[in-house]
């Protein structure tokens, strides 16, 4: 049981620090490398650096909207 | 009411730390417009790991379980005893 408790934390985790690792390199780091290097391969376009959080967030927002109207509808049909 | 009053100081301070700092372009531009952005992701990232590092070291306690499923029976012989059934699965 705790096994599997261990195995989830370390992957959530690992999940973390490699998001926040390519994320700083991709913001911070790669405006200052030159242009024709050939680490610019293995990220994508700078635009996409603000698109995804951006679409990200704004998922998120509706899901958890949806999810507040809907437990809200669930409970006015139960008392009514 | 003052908790709010408190979060919300905190993100009026930060708003004029950035603005202060695009006017007065320490930071190259381009990494200042994109500042707000990596601080949220670096914080939903910090909280993903404080969540991966809780599960990790959770602690179990097998003696104290051991010690819960023997008070449960002693509670379910005691109340038998008395008339109660509280045996049912």
């Amino acid at each position: 049981m705790e096994l599997a408790d261990r195995v989830v934390g370390f992957l959530l985790s690992f999940i973390s620090l490699s998001i926040f690792t390519y994320y700083t390199f991709w913001v911070i780091i790669l405006p200052f490398v030159d242009s024709d290097n050939f680490i610019h391969k293995y990220f994508l376009p700078q635009e996409y650096a603000i698109l995804i959080p951006v679409c990200a967030g704004v998922v998120l927002l509706c899901l958890l909207c949806m999810f507040v109207g809907f437990v809200m509808l669930k409970s006015k049909k139960k008392k009514a | 009411m003052k908790h709010v009053l408190k979060i919300f100081s905190l993100l009026v301070a930060i708003s004029g730390l950035w603005i202060g700092l695009l006017q007065a372009s320490i930071i190259p531009r381009s990494h200042t417009w994109l500042l707000p952005i990596y601080f949220i992701v670096s914080l939903g990232c910090y909280g993903l790991l404080m969540v991966g590092v809780g599960l990790m070291r959770f602690p179990t306690c097998p003696q104290e379980a051991l010690l819960l499923q023997q008070d449960i029976a002693e509670a379910k012989y005691f109340l038998k005893q008395r008339g109660v059934d509280v045996d049912s699965e």
